[in-house]
């Protein structure tokens, strides 16, 4: 048969309508890659400041600790578990950390805060935030010493520099207070006011000391991936290999950060709604395009039947011809789409104007500049859905034209 | 020797509904039809030319009665076939607007031919013949808007005949054309019958028409009023 023949022509016969119909079907998919792509931007983005503020994509942690954390629950043998961490495939670093609740004090005032405990060797920037933020001076170099880097808030409101001291009090693993002298050797600023006031960065080994932790002692190893979407599988692999260590627990960053990882299950189902909302909206322009062309040819199917083609093969017709504006909107799509995907992917659009200058959400940075990331399942999944939309919206026209009685349609006026 | 039956209408009647009004577009109607005819249903307006042949071409279903068509009683098919039997066996030709509109002449003559799957090579072959008969082949590759009413009814001659159907049906043929074209396609489906044996069944109400058939059935107000055999 001739079907496929017969449904190009019908396209092209109503040039117009037929470029219009895949034109919306393109919109739709710069629509939905535009809508995708911003959020899986701005959530992995989120996620990645998140995770290097402490706990990592995956972190490895003292049983309770995440539910219910203190110093007095503390990891042992860090070290291995580092170790085996890094030994995983798609692991880009694993870093051996405590974090806690401290006071900050100087001879006139104090603070409380959290303090995060690091070896200096072993700290990239690209896995520590606050390494990144750095804006006066530099990291501690040992870890037995007195080192301290304090947030620009913080230095603020102790009126801290340089060199100053800094007493800082914790509870010990035995339940003590305890309090060190430390140095100011840097400052950092994030631009997120509560973490630039509230935290201080201090050398491990000399916190161990402190706390009486044991010389391979630790709250968590924060591990680290390459891509956000290997969190599950990396976690699945990191508890099987520390499954014989009882007393901890390997967790996801949706379980560390659970007020982030709310926010972007919200912010992802409005988003998932409104393009599901769109592409309706889309699929019934289609539909009614689609239901005109067909009701106006009553006449021509009543005249194809009559001959002998059977309901079934108009029906086929019909859905070929949405078949094609399918695959003509997937190309107009593309078309489209993709100088818009790979300015907004590499230059983006700075919204710093309109936000203000603390750029944080659920006590997270986000980043001033709306970009697009897709990832490869994405863009499949919005192009299959555009060209599976197009196709639904052609079925019930379809069933009509399948449905026509020749005898009516025939009929001379 | 009589050739066997095409078409046999036994008791046949259509009644519409319309509104509390029963319409008895068909009463009580027997008619055959034999192989080589050349028959003509005839009466005004109204009087259920249309319907009768949509009955024999299973178009249409009567409300009592049946239809033979070679022997097959049509109330036992299904819509498939229904649809088959239209195909390979009944020949269709409207009043206007026969064609496919995005099909070239060519396409529209070879269209019973593809649905039947007949290899390419046999539909050009057949189809060309057919076309050259009906005067059509330099117009092979025109789009049914670009023919005149007349060129368009030898394109729906040339499909229907082209499938060697038992019976072709048309239904006011000439109505929609100019006297001239009309003559052509008359001429056209005698020298069809004649030479090529095809059997015509065609409704009109024009005299002139009427005068050539050879077979004229008066209908009138759905009832048989006379049925004539014309020497010619
Ligand atoms: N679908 C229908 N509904 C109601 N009445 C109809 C319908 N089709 C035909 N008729 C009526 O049946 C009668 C015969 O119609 P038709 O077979 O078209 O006659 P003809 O072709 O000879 O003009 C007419 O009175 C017509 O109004
Ligand atoms: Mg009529």
């Amino acid at each position: 048969m001739q079907l496929n023949k017969m449904a190009w022509r019908t396209l092209a016969r109503n040039k117009r309508r037929s470029l219009i119909t895949s034109f919306s079907v393109a919109f739709g998919i710069l629509l939905a890659v535009t809508f995708t792509g911003s959020g899986d931007y701005s959530y992995t983005s989120m996620i990645d400041t998140s995770a290097v503020m402490g706990f990592g994509h995956v972190s490895v942690e003292a049983a309770g600790y995440n539910d219910r954390p203190g110093l007095a629950r503390r990891l042992t043998e860090a070290g291995g578990v580092r170790k085996t961490a890094l030994g995983l495939p798609r692991v880009a670093g694993a870093y051996v950390r405590i974090m806690g609740q401290a006071m900050f004090a100087t001879g006139a005032k104090s603070v409380g805060g959290v303090f995060m405990a690091v070896d200096p060797q072993l700290e990239k920037p690209l896995h520590n935030f606050f390494l990144r933020s750095i804006v006066e001076g530099r990291l501690f170099d040992d870890t037995n010493g007195r080192g301290a880097v304090v947030g620009a808030g913080m230095a603020v409101k102790l009126n801290l520099r340089l060199g100053k001291k800094v007493i800082v009090t914790v509870t010990d693993k035995n339940g003590q207070l305890t309090s060190e002298l430390t140095r100011v050797c840097g400052i950092f600023k994030t631009g997120d006011d509560s973490v630039d006031s509230g935290m201080v960065l201090l050398p491990l080994g000399r916190m161990r000391q402190v706390l009486n932790y044991g010389p391979d002692d630790a709250t968590l190893v924060a591990v680290y991936v390459n891509d956000l979407r290997q969190v599950k599988r990396v976690r699945t692999l990191l508890a099987a290999k520390l499954d014989h260590k009882a007393n901890l627990e390997v967790l996801p960053w949706q379980e560390t950060q659970p007020d982030l990882a709310g926010l972007i299950a919200v912010d992802r189902l409005f988003n998932y709604l409104l393009q599901f909302l769109v592409g309706l909206v889309i699929a019934a322009g289609i539909l009614n395009t689609m239901l005109m062309s067909v009701l106006e040819r009553t006449r021509e199917f009543g005249i194809m039947m009559a001959v002998g083609m059977t309901p079934r093969q108009v029906v086929g017709l019909v859905l070929i011809e949405s078949f094609w504006l399918g695959v003509l909107g997937l190309l107009l799509g593309v078309i489209l789409t993709t100088p818009w995907f790979i300015y907004m992917s590499r230059v983006g659009i700075d919204l710093s104007r309109h936000i203000g200058q603390d750029y944080s959400a659920g006590g997270v940075l986000v980043d001033p500049v709306m970009k697009l990331r897709l990832y490869r399942e994405s863009a499949l999944v919005i192009l299959l859905s555009a060209f599976g939309l197009t196709m639904a919206a052609g079925v019930y026209p379809a069933i009509r034209a399948g449905r026509t009685m020749p005898v009516e349609s025939l009929k001379e006026t | 020797m009589q050739d066997a039956p095409i078409v046999q209408l036994e008791k046949v009647s259509k009644i519409y509904q319309q509104g509390q009004v029963e319409v008895k577009a068909v009463d009580n109607f027997d008619l055959t039809v034999r192989a080589g005819e050349f028959s003509v249903l005839c009466g005004p307006s109204g009087s259920g030319k249309t319907t009768i042949l949509n009955l024999i071409g299973a178009l249409d279903a009567p409300s009592s009665g049946r239809v033979w068509l070679e022997g097959q009683n049509l109330a036992e098919l299904n819509r498939g076939r229904l649809s088959r039997l239209r195909r390979d066996r009944i020949g269709f030709v409207f009043q206007s607007y026969n064609l496919i509109p995005v099909l070239t002449a060519f396409e529209n003559a070879e269209f019973v031919l593809s649905l039947q799957n007949v290899p390419a090579a046999e539909r050009r072959k057949r189809v060309m013949a057919v076309l050259r008969e009906v005067g059509m082949a330099d117009y092979v590759d025109r789009r049914p808007d670009e023919l005149s009413g007349g060129q368009q009814q030898r394109i729906a001659i040339a499909r229907a005949v082209v499938s060697e159907p038992a019976i072709v049906l048309a239904d006011e043929p000439t109505a929609n054309v100019d006297s001239e074209a009309a003559d052509t396609i008359l001429d056209l489906m005698t020298m069809l019958n004649r030479e090529k044996g095809v059997t015509f069944l065609f409704s009109t109400h024009d005299q002139r028409v009427m005068d050539r058939a050879r077979r004229l059935i008066r209908l009138r107000d759905g009832r048989l009023e006379a049925d004539e055999n014309q020497d010619r």
